[in-house]
């Protein structure tokens, strides 16, 4: 509880203790935001630390080797996850449902298994050595980003592309039948949801001095995955607000000597499921944590925004 | 002329659903397309919206060609449609659902979103209101309806905004594929007024519903299909009088009842047999099944409205009325399959409103379902063996298995092969054969003749007629009103929901009041 009493109290002393805690959450954020994107769309795609892992090599081997800047690193690394993620794309988006889902875990397990455990300059299994890794000055480049994330996303989903992927995601055929070109839009949703987890993965790769392919495998996909279900997959914020509360939970429930975090978000999450299918966010956003004297958007205004 | 169908063709493995069809649709008219069930119907619609590839053949919208387009495109050309299962977006409010109609007419906004521009709101506004207006052509009320999920409108709401939706498209062709299936007799008067409603103001509509009185109320012009073919077009008159329409609607009797259509109809040999088989007219007072009052619905829709009827031991009777009468519905709830919603049904001394299936089959209501959901994998033998599976004696179970095959030789040959290698009709058989394995007492049939070449229609309706000298009770359902007629003791002639008539199969056969059940006249 000391966790949350000292987050109340004092925020300057919980943020220089968490630094590294709180530069995780963002990096699950962004992460959890690049999966909202595919499923908002209606695509179990899986595939995210696949990517991520694409965008941490990346930004790391940029800086050994071209001593490039930090920012062009990231975005290198972004750049070529979403390249992968349109080659990709192309095959395996003609699935649907669980046949995608396990088509993206195949993807995750050819790029570790068949290609960073086996090429010398990605350090095969042992891994990658970050000389230029810095876990404190990232932090703020780190919220920076989750906010501007959080921000783009939003609004994607408020306009005619966010329909059409809401359209997509409900009725396939119905949103044909309306004119959308299906295929172009899930493509749209996939690359950018790749783009984003590059940009989590380079961003990840600058915290550790240490790229460790096991953090890009099947494990983290469940993980991202159980963000979504948990916060909810109707808006942005649900998987943040997932990514956030299962990230600090650890940190939260402390109890030497025995890890109880799988536990304890395993039971929480059934506790969900039952009784929150919709996730704890659920379709209405903020809605959720305003209160009642709140002044609320009238009905013209709000519909306005959604258009 | 706005679109023109030039013989096209869609075959699925041996079944021609849509086979060579010429159609040409006038700019601003309601053309009709009705056919029975499994005429092909919603398929050729697949076809001209692209859902579905033509084989051969040729759609052009104007000067457009459509063959080959995929859906979105079609749509994006201007091919409006809805869908015969209703198919909004559920979860999404109705204002986001018209909205999304509005995709193809619609620039991209991603820029404008993400800088969040302030003049661009009055932007929304305006297509917000473009929406809503939408709505109200249609007859929703925007401010109440607008902000609600899709799914938790009212079915008549749901019907409505689908259009709506579709609307959105500005269309050049709207396609109403059976916007009044599943309604009561007022909405569908407001169905009828909204489609007339929307030709005045110079939309061109292509109308496929079953409800013939709305067909030909509203239509100036009029195709009908039957076995994926065009069978006649012209204008509503002329084809509700066209004699092979009325023999697709109705069905044909044995081979020599063919050329004869109901009420020009000679009492020739078959019938005056029948006649003097078949002396009881009148319901019997005590009956085996005597349901009365019963009430079915699907959510909001009632199916089944206030039916009355009896089945007496050793009867046939036969349930007939045009597709979506609620005939199917009836049989299911007598099985227990859907709740009754209100009134009484005994079966013996079983009351059918709370029985479980299991008891009710155990009890000897056994019903043979339409689509005959036979196990395509098993062979026909292990088929057979199935329905004896809770049988204590093993041996006694074997004979009848086999007496079952003595009496459908069809299916004695054919006992190794997998049941998907049967023909419909043999298929009909074996579901028949597997009804009776389940002792019935009265076992009820669900559209046996569906979708049969005449052969085998017969050869099926002779099946029933000797199961019957054996002493089964049989209340059957068929669209085919002559062969049901041909050989029930007695029917009920079923509109939307309601009996509408009662009597002798004979007597029903020549009244011109069955036609116009079926064809709406």
């Amino acid at each position: 509880m000391d966790f949350i009493l000292q987050l109340v109290t004092d925020p300057v002393a919980f943020y220089q203790t968490h630094t590294v805690l709180i530069a995780q959450v963002g990096i699950n954020s962004i992460l959890a935001s690049s999966m909202f994107l595919v499923l908002y769309s209606g695509q179990l795609s899986l595939a995210a630390p696949g990517f991520m892992a694409i965008g941490a090599y990346t930004a790391v081997l940029m800086g050994l080797y071209w001593n490039t800047p930090l920012a062009v690193n990231i975005l290198g690394g972004t750049l070529l996850a979403g390249a992968v993620g349109l080659l990709v794309g192309l095959p395996v988006l003609r699935l649907r449902g669980v046949f995608l889902a396990i088509a993206t875990i195949g993807f995750i397990e050819a790029l570790t298994e068949g290609v960073i455990l086996n090429l010398p300059i990605t350090g095969e299994g042992l891994g990658l050595k970050n000389p230029s890794a810095d876990p404190l000055t990232g932090i703020n480049l780190i919220l920076i980003s989750v906010a501007a994330v959080i921000f783009i996303v939003w609004r994607l989903t408020r306009g005619r592309l966010g329909r059409a992927w809401a359209a997509i995601r409900q009725d396939e055929l119905a949103a044909l039948s309306q004119g959308i070109h299906v295929a172009r839009y899930k493509m749209i949703a996939f690359v950018l949801s790749a783009l984003l987890a590059g940009f989590a993965g380079g961003l990840e790769s600058h915290l550790n001095f240490y790229v460790d392919p096991n953090e890009y495998g099947v494990t983290r996909t469940v993980q991202v995955l159980t963000f979504a279900v948990l916060g909810g997959a109707g808006n942005v914020l649900g998987p943040v607000v997932g990514a956030l509360f299962l990230t600090s939970l650890p940190e939260i429930v402390r109890i030497p000597s025995f890890d109880p975090r799988d536990v304890i978000s395993g039971v929480i999450l059934i506790v969900v499921i039952i009784f929150r299918p919709q996730g704890i966010v659920g379709r209405g956003g903020l809605a959720i944590i305003r209160p009642r004297w709140w002044p609320r958007p009238n009905r013209a205004s709000s519909a306005a925004q959604a258009g | 002329m706005l679109l023109r169908l030039d013989s096209l063709q869609r075959h699925f493995g041996g079944v021609k659903a849509v086979d060579g069809v010429s159609l040409e649709i006038d700019k601003g008219s309601i053309f009709g397309l009705i056919g029975p069930n499994g005429a092909g119907k919603t398929t050729l619609v697949n076809v001209v919206t692209g859902y579905v590839r033509t084989q051969s053949g040729q759609a052009f919208l104007e000067k457009d060609h459509l063959t080959g387009l995929p859906p979105h495109r079609i749509a994006g050309l201007g091919i409006a449609r809805t869908f015969q299962n209703i198919r909004l977006f559920p979860d999404l409010s109705a204002l986001e659902n018209v909205m999304i109609g509005m995709h193809t007419r619609l620039r991209d906004d991603t820029v404008v979103q993400l800088a969040t521009l302030p003049f661009l709101r009055r932007d929304q506004r305006a297509r917000v209101n473009d929406a809503h207006r939408l709505m109200e052509t249609v007859g929703l009320d925007a401010s109440e309806v607008g902000k609600r999920s899709a799914g938790e409108l009212p079915y008549g709401d749901q019907r409505r905004l689908e259009i709506a939706r579709a609307l959105a498209l500005s269309p050049r062709l709207l396609i109403l594929d059976e916007p009044a299936a599943g309604m009561n007799p007022t909405e569908k008067q407001g169905m009828r007024e909204l489609i007339e409603r929307l030709n005045r103001d110079g939309l061109t509509i292509l109308l496929i519903d079953h409800d013939m009185r709305l067909v030909m109320g509203v239509c100036r012009q009029v195709a009908v299909l039957n076995f994926g073919r065009k069978i006649a077009d012209g204008d509503p008159e002329a084809v509700s009088a066209d004699a092979t329409v009325i023999k697709a609607y109705l069905g044909t009797g044995g081979e020599k009842e063919v050329a004869h259509a109901p009420g020009t109809i000679e009492v020739n040999q078959l019938q005056r047999a029948a006649q003097v088989r078949s002396s009881r007219v009148v319901e019997p007072e005590k009956a085996l099944l005597d349901v009365q009052d019963m009430w079915v619905s699907y959510g909001a829709i009632n199916a089944v409205r206030g039916v009355s009827l009896r089945v007496g031991a050793g009867e046939v009777v036969a349930l007939i009325g045009a597709n979506g009468a609620g005939k199917s519905t009836i049989l299911n709830a007598l099985s227990g399959l859907v709740p009754i919603a209100s009134g009484t049904a005994v079966f013996g001394n079983l009351d059918l409103t709370n029985a479980k299936p299991s008891t009710i089959v155990a009890r000897g209501l056994v019903q043979v379902p339409e689509g005959r959901e036979i196990l395509g994998r098993q062979t026909v033998l292990e088929n057979l063996e199935l329905a004896t599976w809770s049988r204590r004696d093993r041996v006694a179970a074997r004979r009848e298995v086999e007496a079952i095959m003595g009496r459908f030789p069809i299916l004695g040959e054919r006992r190794a092969l997998r049941a998907s290698t049967l023909s419909g009709g043999e298929r009909q058989l074996l579901a028949i054969a597997r009804g009776l394995l389940a002792r019935p007492k009265l076992l009820l049939l669900d559209e046996p003749s569906l979708g049969l070449a005449p052969q085998m229609v017969d050869e099926v309706f002779a099946a029933i007629a000797e199961i019957h000298r054996d002493g089964t009770t049989i209340l059957l359902v068929e669209q085919n009103a002559l062969r049901a007629l041909g050989i029930a003791d007695r029917a009920y002639v079923l509109e939307t929901g309601q009996i509408q008539l009662t009597g002798g199969g004979q007597d029903l056969l020549h009244n011109p009041a069955v036609r116009q059940a079926y064809l709406g006249g």
